[in-house]
């Protein structure tokens, strides 16, 4: 029996079941980069009209501190996966 | 998005608001001497987007106090009447600096939410990066 044709059957077959699919977690990571984008960029809108236009003090806040939680967010969940890849990575095989 | 940054911003509409309301307390004190001054008062309304309420509060709209404004005695003055009497303005300094306190105390309250959905979400993040 011709072993590597069954080792290529094999080899298939699990290549599907590790392929990526878009799924709900990809959607959800989008969406999730994109209200980050729209938070970070509220808060640049926010700061320029503060200093050129005297805009509400309190806006500025909220929107800084908005953002510090985000970018925090982000950051943390960017370790998490950075380390999981690499955790993969020194997996002996 | 989520609860916390809804949190944070209603928080911030109440700072806004007590803010607005503090500025109104100020303009009423600094013409507590003007003739004819009514005493201007706001109220508080709950802000509403596209038709649902988001819990935010919003200062309304502004209202003339209609009670009957003080008679100063003073004949020398241009807007005397024939009696000697003028308009002078219905601020009382008293209520005023009520107002003023009750806004700072709400405005305390609205901060101190602020950071504590800070510290709360702060906090969540902190316990992942370890």
């Amino acid at each position: 029996m011709d072993i590597s044709a069954l080792v290529a059957q094999n080899y298939a077959a699990s290549k599907t079941a590790t392929a990526p699919e878009a799924s709900g977690a990809a959607n959800a990571f989008g969406s999730a980069a994109n209200n980050f984008l729209a938070t970070l960029q509220t808060s640049e809108a926010t700061a320029m009209q503060a200093m050129t236009n005297g805009a509400d003090p309190h806006a500025l806040v909220e929107a800084l501190a908005q953002t510090e939680l985000a970018v925090q967010t982000a950051v943390t969940v960017r370790d998490r996966v950075v380390e999981a890849y690499q955790e993969i990575l020194r997996m002996p095989v | 998005m989520t609860d916390f940054s809804d949190a944070i911003s209603v928080a911030t509409s109440g700072m806004k608001a007590q803010a607005s309301r503090l500025r109104h307390v100020s303009e009423n004190i600094a013409n507590t001497d003007t003739p004819g001054y009514r005493r201007k008062a706001i109220t508080f309304e709950e802000m509403v987007t596209n038709g649902r309420a988001t819990g935010e509060v919003a200062a309304g709209a502004l209202r003339l106090d209609q009670t009957e404004l003080k008679q100063i005695y003073d004949p020398t003055h241009p807007l005397a009447d024939a009696t000697g009497h003028y308009d002078g303005s219905n601020v009382s300094l008293l209520i005023e600096i009520a107002d003023a306190r009750e806004a700072q105390r709400s405005y305390e309250a609205n901060l101190k939410m602020f950071d504590q959905v800070r510290q709360m979400s702060s906090a969540l993040m902190e316990l992942l990066r370890r």
